[in-house]
């Protein structure tokens, strides 16, 4: 019996320690300050770096200088213009796009023929840069407002489409099947049974078109705008107006925040059945 | 001591990512001074190419180096980072701004308008011509095609509007990025007018699709189109070096000049320079269609670099009222007129 | 109302998973479906409740259904199928939404089939809250209020513990004492089988035939006071199906 006597050897050489531990780990908490202090400690570097000269203006301007050109496009009213344009052509581009691509999806989630006809389809758009299909929307949809909201509703058509249809293929067989069982309609399973249950697939499928559309109104200002946030990038870009260009690229990353933080809502009134 | 140098090397990797410089071509010969020429291939960048063509460089003792770009834009931005020494464009925002953060510094003179001789024409598409717009007059409720607000095309469209006494909010700016992007829109019409150099002009016109209804000479006499710059470091310092460029420049520009636009070399003497040219301009075409436009092309190019400086003056001017360049800076910034004859 | 199943056939592929199955399920009495594992129990259900097509034979169903019946053949799953999203309200109430009742109406229903299941106090409840226990009431409270001529029990209580199973199997006993519905209850224990049919079929391992069909005539809410017949039956069906699923626990899966 060697375990037995492993144990009391042990229990005659010494009063015995307590198990060493070997959980824990694997799993991040939220510390809620670290990120703002880290962004603050950056910022403040960086401030500290310009006013001493260790970083040249041609290189970075101070993020004082881009504050100075963000309250300038505040005191002349202009900041309203771009973000106004910018917007409207993010809303309707990835209204429709979105719109359009859960009509899609679900085609393509539901209808065999759908499936073989567009799903390889999309396969073959999906990962073209849609940038590079813009002087084919100019042709098609004028440099007006047309090629822009255009581009931006083609960014984000193709992944809400196969964030769709991947979504209608997870749903739980078993609960379309309880459907049937108790006599409910087509109309009722899709829109009871199939889209809820798709939510969870789709709702992620909107933080990422929705951060497409953002990288895309860049893009799609570069042709014939004269408002917009991507224009005035743009513009700095090539005035090389550096503290403009930066505090453009600090909108569009709040842009990109409020989005984020406007869908994270949406899902957690939306999917509040889930744990 | 230390920051400086560390500056000095942040600001070349930074901006050299910037830039995005390209392909390099050129000699090499040890005892000459080595030095990078930024070119677009223009035809009104041809003083260069006859300059390295004909060995005027060689004979001043410089090892040139051509750095081609696709726009004027990088090309100022490579100066300042010093990838380019010497480079040839037209006077936009950006070379102002740099120019305002000590990294540039015109020089002198290269293409310019000129009275006689054909400059840029003002265009429109055949469907606002059909509509009446027959004369520069015409153009208020138009739109006009930029590249980008801020480029010389801008400034060719508010000088026009200002002699036609037409409010600049009244002409509808188009930026379309790039020059093919704007004539594509032209030609279907999405656009009403342009102005542009007269080779293409020319040979849009020929087509049918667009009209030429007026020089920008008309409007903005002398215009100083393109300038040569180089680092304010070049400039300050390397006196002699600038000196042999410049000479070696203006060289190839009277050749330039002599051949193909006042024609006073003789035929053989413009074949031939024709044919260096479409070394590298238009080499992607034959000969036989590429000579036409590059004698079309031709517009005055600078004696001895001279710079027009009331019309640089004009533009700065120009830039500062958009509100396109920061309100202080002076001529004296932007310019460096110690080398050439400026009037 | 009563099922009469005739010469049904069916398989999967070249997998012959019933042969030749004739049973009558009469109403107002609970039929137990028993057999070894993999022998085709659920593929009866769901043709028997119109779920799948046999490939030959045919489901009758003579007489008509009681009035008032939404959805005669009403499932209970294993896995409970209750929409995760919605309260087991709205769960109920999601099974009434295409007859067309007014609001009041359903509210009756809803509140009534609560009430019988004991659910009232639970009814803001999300799935996720609930015990095993609770959701399979759910389900039955769902299946009720479709006032259904037949209950159709894909071992209802497999997902639950032992415990819970033995609670439920009461609440399924009483609500057969008061409302005396008909049903088809597949399941693999045989306890549960003698204990609720009254009725016990015996399928053989696959391709499952009817192997024994075996009548219990105690009264359900008698049973409990009845240990050793119940007993008795019970091993009398373990010696049938032991070797049955002997054998077909050492048979390849796609053999
Ligand atoms: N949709 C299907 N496609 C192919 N084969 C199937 C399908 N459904 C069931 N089968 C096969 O048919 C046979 C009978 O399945 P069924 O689920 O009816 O058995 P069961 O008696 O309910 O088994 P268990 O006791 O495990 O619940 C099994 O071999 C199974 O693999
Ligand atoms: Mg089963």
């Amino acid at each position: 019996m060697p375990l037995m006597w492993n144990w009391s050897m042990a229990e005659r050489s010494d009063r015995g320690r307590p198990v060493a531990f070997r959980g824990g780990g694997f799993s991040p908490r939220p510390l809620g300050v670290v990120g703002p202090l880290v962004f603050i400690a950056v910022l403040a570097f960086w401030e500290a770096g310009c006013r001493t000269g260790l970083i040249p203006p041609l290189v970075l301007p101070a993020p004082s200088e881009a504050l100075a050109a963000l309250a300038h496009l505040v005191e002349t009213g202009l900041l309203w213009k771009h973000l106004g344009a910018s917007l409207q052509r993010l809303l309707v581009g990835w209204t429709l796009g979105t719109l359009l691509g859960i009509a899609v999806g679900f085609s393509i989630g539901l209808f065999s023929l759908a499936r073989a006809g567009l799903a390889p389809v999309v396969a073959a758009i999906f990962p073209i840069p849609k940038i590079a299909l813009l002087p084919l929307f100019v042709v098609w949809f004028g440099i007006g407002e047309g090629s822009k909201v255009a581009t931006i509703l083609f960014g984000t058509f193709f992944p809400t489409v196969v964030a769709t249809y991947g979504g209608v293929d997870n749903v739980d067989r078993n609960l379309i099947r309880m459907g049937q069982s108790f006599g409910l309609s087509w109309l009722s399973i899709v829109r009871k049974i199939i889209l809820p249950g798709a939510l969870p697939a789709i709702l992620p499928g909107f933080r990422i078109s929705a951060a497409i559309a953002i990288v895309l109104l860049v893009a799609a200002e570069m042709i014939g705008a004269e408002f917009g946030v991507g224009a005035y990038i743009l513009l700095a870009g090539s005035l090389m107006a550096l503290d403009e260009l930066l505090a453009g690229v600090a909108i569009l990353s709040v842009m990109g925040l409020t989005v984020n933080w406007l869908i994270a809502r949406l899902e957690r009134f939306l999917l509040r059945w889930r744990t | 001591m230390l920051t400086t140098r560390f500056a000095a090397t942040v600001r070349r990797s930074a901006l050299a990512l910037l830039a995005g410089a390209t392909v390099l071509a050129g000699t090499a010969v040890a005892a000459d001074d080595k030095i990078k020429v930024g070119a677009l291939r223009f035809t009104s960048h041809s003083a260069s190419f006859i300059a390295f063509e004909k060995g005027y460089f060689k004979e001043a003792g410089l090892d040139v180096e051509f750095v081609y770009f696709q726009a004027a834009a990088p090309m100022a931005v490579a100066i300042a980072s010093g990838d380019i020494d010497y480079g040839v464009t037209a006077i936009t925002g950006g070379l102002i701004n740099l120019a305002d953060k000590d990294a540039i510094k015109i020089i002198g003179g290269a293409l310019h308008e000129e009275e006689g001789i054909d400059g840029s024409a003002i265009l429109v598409s055949d469907a606002a011509f059909k509509d009446g717009v027959t004369s520069p007059a015409k153009l208020a409720g138009r739109s006009f095609g930029i590249t980008q607000t801020g480029s010389s095309f801008h400034y060719m469209a508010s000088r026009i509007a200002e002699r036609e006494g037409i409010a600049m909010s009244e002409i509808k700016l188009k930026p379309l990025q790039k020059v093919g992007a704007i004539i594509g829109a032209l030609k279907s019409g999405q656009i009403d007018a342009w102005a542009i150099v007269p080779h293409i002009a020319k040979a849009l016109a020929r087509g049918g699709a667009v009209h030429i209804i007026g020089w920008v000479n008309d409007y903005a006499p002398d215009y100083q189109v393109t300038t040569v710059f180089t680092s304010a470091e070049n400039a300050a310092n390397k006196r002699d070096l600038t000196e042999r460029f410049l000479a070696a420049f203006s060289r190839g520009a009277a050749d330039f000049n002599a051949a193909l636009v006042d024609k006073t070399a003789g035929e053989d003497a413009a074949e031939a320079t024709v044919r260096l040219i479409h070394k590298y301009v238009y080499t992607s075409r034959p000969y036989e269609k590429a000579a036409p436009s590059i004698r079309n092309g031709a517009m005055r190019l600078n004696e001895g670099a001279r710079l027009n400086l009331s019309s640089v003056q004009a533009q700065l001017d120009w830039f500062k009222a958009e509100g396109l360049v920061k309100g202080e800076i002076g001529i004296d910034k932007l310019v460096d007129g110690s080398y050439v004859e400026t009037y | 109302m009563e099922l009469r199943l005739a010469g049904l056939h069916h398989g999967y592929g070249n997998i012959e998973v019933l042969r030749g199955i004739d049973l009558d399920i009469p109403a107002g009495r609970i039929v137990c479906i028993v057999g070894p594992s993999g022998c085709g129990k659920s593929t009866l259900l769901r043709l028997i409740g119109g779920l799948e097509r046999p490939e030959r034979g045919e489901v009758v169903q003579t007489g008509a259904p009681p009035p008032g019946c939404l959805n005669p053949l009403t499932y209970i799953f294993q896995d409970f199928a209750l929409l995760p999203w919605r309260t087991v309200e709205g769960n109920v109430r999601l099974v009434l939404e295409d007859h067309g009742f007014g609001r009041a109406e359903t509210a009756g229903i809803v509140d009534d089939v609560l009430a019988r299941t004991r659910l009232s106090e639970f009814r803001a409840a999300f799935p996720r809250q609930l015990s095993g226990g609770m959701k399979q009431r759910v389900a039955v409270a769902r299946a009720l209020a479709v006032s259904p001529a037949f209950l159709l029990m894909d071992e209802p209580l497999s997902a639950l513990d032992a415990q819970t199973r033995e609670l439920l199997l009461d609440d399924l006993v009483d609500l057969w004492t008061r409302e005396r519905f008909s049903g088809v209850y597949v399941t693999h224990n045989l306890r549960e089988a003698v204990r609720l049919g009254h009725r016990v079929v015996l399928l053989s391992r696959r391709p499952g035939t009817v192997r024994e069909i075996l009548e219990i005539d105690l009264p359900l809410d008698a049973r409990a006071g009845h240990a050793p017949e119940l007993e008795a039956h019970r091993s009398r069906l373990w010696q049938l199906l032991r070797d049955e699923a002997h054998a077909a626990d050492v048979e390849l899966v796609d053999g």
